[in-house]
C-alpha cells in the first residue's frame, strides 16, 4: 500500500483553518440568531433592573431577586465560633502590646519564620503581608517563608528545614491535621515558639505544644450567608447547602454556621445537601443537584469559586436562585456588582488575621502570655457595600472592571 | 436470460454491499460491552431516578462531558500514536487564561478569544510533540514536565487570580447559547467528534498515525515520518484542550488558572474506557466519545441517586476497571 505523504506544518494549517471556519460560521450563523441568548441574563449582563420592585409579596416579606440587603446591622456583633477544643474566642484587643513592650521587642532581634500550606492564593500572600508589616513595626525579622504545594511530605521537610534555620518563632499553617502533628512537635522541642493560622493539629497541647492559634470565624461567616440567604426565602421554603465533600475544619465550621442560624432564626426552612470532592466538579455538582431539586427557594455554597460554578449552573438551567456564599473573590465581588444571582457572603479578613498572628507572635517572644484561640471578626458583604468591602480585605482599590460594574448598577453603592 | 443474468450480478452486488455493510457495523467484542454497558447505566439510572432520564438531565450530561469528550478527541490521536499528554489540563487553564486576558487588553471581542485560545492550546501541544521528537525525549515525561510549566505560567500571568470573560457573544458561542436547539458546550463537542472521526478514520493520516502507534519501525520504513505524525497529534491534543479552556471560560463567564487539575486522567480514561489501547495502533474516537459519556452517566446519575461523592469515587473506578477488563476478554 502506498501511502501519499502528508506535511505535518499543512496538517496544522488544515486544522486551524477548519477551526477558525467553523467559529466564523458560528459567527455568521449568529447574526441570524439561531443562536437563543440564555434565558438568565441578570448576572451575564450590568443588570438594568435591579432596582425594580420585589418580584413576589408572600406572608413574610420575601425579598425578590434583584433585590439588595442592607449590609449594615448584617452578621453576629462579635466571633460566634469556638476554637479547635471549645475555646471562646479572643480578639486582637487581648493582644495589645505597650510602647515598652515594643520597644522590648525591637531590642530582643527577633526572627520569625513562616511555613506555609501553599502560598499562591490572595488568602496567603495577604497573610503574609499583615505577618510582615506589622512584625516590622516591632523590629522583628521575617527571615524566611515555606511554600508546601499543600503536600503533606513537602511540608514536614518545610518545618525540618525551619528547625535547622532556627529562628525565634514559626507561623504556620499545617496543610493537614494529623500527619504533619510529629513534625510540628519538634518545633516546641526545639525551643521554637509556634503560632498557627486557622487550624491545629491534632496531639499538640496549649500552651506547651504552641503558643496560639488564630483564624477567621468561620461559624459568623456562615451565621451571615444564612442571614442573607433567608431575606429571599418564603416561610417553609427549601434551600440547597453545597459543601466540601471533605472533612475540613473550617469548611465545617461554615456550615455548623449557617445550620446554627437557620435552627434559631428560620426554623421553618428545609435544608437539602450536596457535595463535592474537588473543586473543578462544583459545576456539574451544582447543575445535577439543582435539575433534581427546581423547587429551591435559595443555595448556599461553601466557597467562592465553586459557588461562581453554581450561578452558571442556574444560568445554563434557567434558574433565579438567590445564592449566599464565603469569602470574597474577585469573580463573586464582580457578580454582586453587576446585581447577579450571589447575594450576599461573609468574607475573611486574612490580611487582618496577619496582623493578628504578628501580635500573638510578638507577646509570646515577649514571655507573654497567648489565648490559646483569637477569632478574627466576619465581615458582611452584600451589593451594598462590596466595593467598601473590597477594599477593606484586598487593602488596595478594586479593578477597573469592578468599579465600571458598580457603577453600571444602581444596586451597587461605591 | 440477459436479463435473469443481470438480475444475479446485481443481486449479488447488492448482497456483497450488505455483507459489507454488516462486517462494518458489526463491532468487536470490546464495543459490544462499552455500548452495553453505556445502555444498561442509562437504564439503571432511569428507574432510579425519576429525573433522569429527561431532554434537560441529558443536555447536563452533554455539557458536563463537553471539556473531557473533546480533549478525548486530541488524546485519541496521541494515544493510538503510541504517545500520551500529560499535559491538556494544564493546557486548559494556560490557554483560557491567556484567551481571556487578551480580550480583555486587547479587544476585538470572541474571534480573539477563540484564536488566542486555540493557538496558545495548539502551540503548547506543538512544544510538547517538538520536544518529544527532537530531544527523543518519551512523551509521558515532556508533558509531564509541560503540566507544570503551562499550570505554573497560567497561576503567574495573574497572580493566581481569575480573568473575568465580559464578552457575552464569546460566552453564548462557547458556553451559554444554542445552536439549532443544541446547547453550544455540546454542539461543538459534536462538530470536534465528527472532523475526529473523518481525520482519523477515514484519512491517509488517520492511517499514518495507527500505522505509528502499532509499530513506528515497520512504519518508518513504509515511508511514514513519524515524528511529523508524533508532533501532529500532540498538537492536536493541546488545540482541543484549548477548545475545552473556550467551553469552560465561557460558561463560566472567567478563567481561572487552577481549572482542570487532574483533569489529564479523566481524559485518559475515556479514552483507554472507548477501547483504545495504552500501548498505541488501536482505538477509535466514537469510543472515547462513549468512554467519556459513560463517566459523565455515572457522575450524574450517581449525583442523581444521591451517593456521597466519596462513595462516588470508588465506584467509578470499580466500573471503569470492570467495563475495560469484560471488553478484553
Amino acid at each position: 500500500m502506498k501511502i501519499k505523504k502528508i506535511g505535518s506544518g499543512w496538517g496544522i494549517v488544515r486544522l486551524v483553518l477548519l477551526a477558525t471556519v467553523f467559529a466564523l460560521g458560528a459567527a455568521a450563523c449568529s447574526s441570524g440568531d439561531p443562536i437563543n441568548a440564555p434565558r438568565v441574563e441578570s448576572d451575564s449582563a450590568p443588570a438594568q433592573e435591579s432596582d425594580s420592585a420585589p418580584a413576589q409579596e408572600s406572608a413574610a416579606p420575601v425579598l425578590g431577586i434583584d433585590a439588595v440587603v442592607p449590609a449594615a446591622g448584617l452578621g453576629p456583633d462579635g466571633v460566634i465560633g469556638q476554637g479547635p477544643n471549645g475555646e471562646s474566642a479572643a480578639s486582637l484587643a487581648d493582644l495589645a502590646l505597650t510602647d515598652d513592650e515594643i520597644q522590648q521587642a525591637k531590642d530582643g532581634g527577633f526572627e520569625v519564620g513562616i511555613v506555609m500550606h501553599v502560598q499562591n492564593l490572595d488568602w496567603s500572600k495577604l497573610q503574609i503581608n499583615g505577618i510582615t508589616a506589622t512584625l516590622a513595626e516591632f523590629g522583628i525579622e521575617v527571615v524566611a517563608v515555606t511554600d508546601a504545594g499543600f503536600l503533606v511530605e513537602e511540608q514536614i521537610a518545610d518545618i525540618e528545614d525551619m528547625i535547622q534555620i532556627a529562628p525565634d518563632a514559626v507561623i504556620s499553617i499545617p496543610v493537614d491535621d494529623t500527619a504533619t502533628a510529629p513534625a510540628y512537635k519538634q518545633i516546641a522541642e526545639a525551643g521554637i515558639k509556634l503560632v498557627f493560622m486557622d487550624n491545629v493539629p491534632r496531639g499538640l497541647e496549649y500552651p506547651t505544644g504552641y503558643q496560639s492559634m488564630i483564624s477567621a470565624d468561620s461559624q459568623g461567616n456562615g451565621a451571615i450567608a444564612a442571614e442573607v440567604l433567608a431575606e429571599y426565602v418564603p416561610d417553609g421554603g427549601k434551600i440547597g447547602i453545597i459543601e466540601f465533600g471533605i472533612d475540613f475544619f473550617v469548611t465545617n465550621e461554615r456550615v455548623i454556621g449557617v445550620e446554627n442560624w437557620l435552627g434559631a432564626n428560620r426554623s421553618d426552612i428545609n435544608v437539602l445537601k450536596a457535595d463535592f470532592l474537588h473543586p473543578d466538579d462544583a459545576l456539574a455538582t451544582a447543575e445535577n443537584f439543582l435539575t433534581k431539586n427546581p423547587d429551591l427557594d435559595g443555595l448556599f455554597v461553601v466557597w467562592d469559586a465553586p459557588a461562581m460554578d453554581a450561578v452558571a449552573a442556574a444560568r445554563t438551567l434557567g434558574m433565579e436562585i438567590p445564592i449566599t456564599t464565603i469569602d470574597l473573590g474577585l469573580e463573586v465581588a464582580l457578580n454582586m456588582a453587576q446585581g447577579g444571582l450571589i447575594k450576599g457572603l461573609g468574607a475573611q479578613r486574612p490580611y487582618d488575621q496577619g496582623v493578628a498572628e504578628a501580635y500573638a507572635v510578638a507577646n509570646s517572644l515577649l514571655g507573654k502570655e497567648t489565648p490559646a484561640w483569637v477569632g478574627v471578626l466576619s465581615l458582611p458583604v452584600t451589593p451594598d457595600n462590596v466595593m467598601e468591602a473590597y477594599r477593606e480585605v484586598f487593602k488596595q482599590d478594586p479593578p477597573q472592571e469592578l468599579r465600571d460594574a458598580c457603577a453600571a448598577n444602581a444596586g451597587c453603592t461605591d | 436470460m440477459t436479463e435473469m443474468k443481470t438480475d444475479t450480478t446485481e443481486t449479488t452486488a447488492v448482497s456483497l454491499k450488505l455483507a459489507e455493510l454488516f462486517r462494518r457495523l458489526r463491532p468487536d467484542p470490546q464495543d459490544l460491552v462499552l455500548y452495553s454497558a453505556f445502555i444498561i447505566l442509562i437504564i439503571a439510572f432511569s428507574l432510579l431516578s425519576p429525573v433522569f432520564f429527561s431532554a434537560t438531565n441529558f443536555q447536563n450530561i452533554g455539557r458536563q462531558t463537553a471539556m473531557v469528550s473533546i480533549m478525548a478527541v486530541g488524546m485519541t490521536f496521541v494515544i493510538v500514536s503510541g504517545q500520551i499528554d500529560l499535559s491538556v489540563g494544564s493546557i486548559v487553564a494556560l490557554s483560557s487564561m491567556v484567551a481571556a486576558m487578551a480580550m480583555r487588553d486587547v479587544g476585538g471581542g470572541w474571534v480573539t478569544g477563540a484564536l488566542v485560545a486555540l493557538s496558545v492550546g495548539a502551540l503548547t501541544g506543538f512544544v510538547n510533540g517538538a520536544l518529544t521528537n527532537w530531544l527523543k525525549i518519551p512523551s509521558f515525561l515532556v508533558t509531564l514536565g509541560t503540566l507544570g510549566v503551562a499550570r505554573g505560567i497560567a497561576l503567574l500571568l495573574t497572580d493566581t487570580r481569575p480573568v473575568i470573560v465580559n464578552e457575552p457573544r464569546y460566552q453564548r458561542l462557547f458556553g451559554d447559547g444554542h445552536f439549532f436547539g443544541i446547547p453550544a458546550p455540546i454542539f461543538w463537542t459534536i462538530i470536534i467528534v465528527v472532523v475526529g472521526i473523518m481525520w482519523l478514520q477515514r484519512t491517509v493520516f488517520g492511517r499514518k498515525v495507527y500505522a505509528t502507534g502499532g509499530n513506528a519501525e515497520a512504519a518508518r520504513f513504509s515511508g511514514i515520518a513519524v515524528n511529523k505524525v508524533r508532533i501532529i497529534a500532540l498538537t492536536l491534543s493541546g488545540l482541543t484542550a484549548g477548545m475545552a479552556g473556550m467551553i469552560f471560560s465561557a460558561r463560566a463567564h472567567a478563567a481561572r488558572p487552577v481549572i482542570g487539575e487532574g483533569m489529564e486522567l479523566d481524559v485518559i480514561a475515556a479514552v483507554i474506557l472507548g477501547g483504545t489501547s495504552l500501548f498505541g495502533g488501536k482505538g477509535t474516537i466514537v469510543g472515547a466519545f462513549i468512554g467519556s459519556l459513560i463517566i459523565g452517566v455515572l457522575n450524574n446519575g450517581l449525583n442523581l441517586t444521591g451517593v456521597p461523592s466519596a462513595a462516588q469515587l470508588a465506584l467509578k473506578g470499580v466500573l471503569i476497571i470492570g467495563a475495560v477488563a469484560f471488553g478484553r476478554r
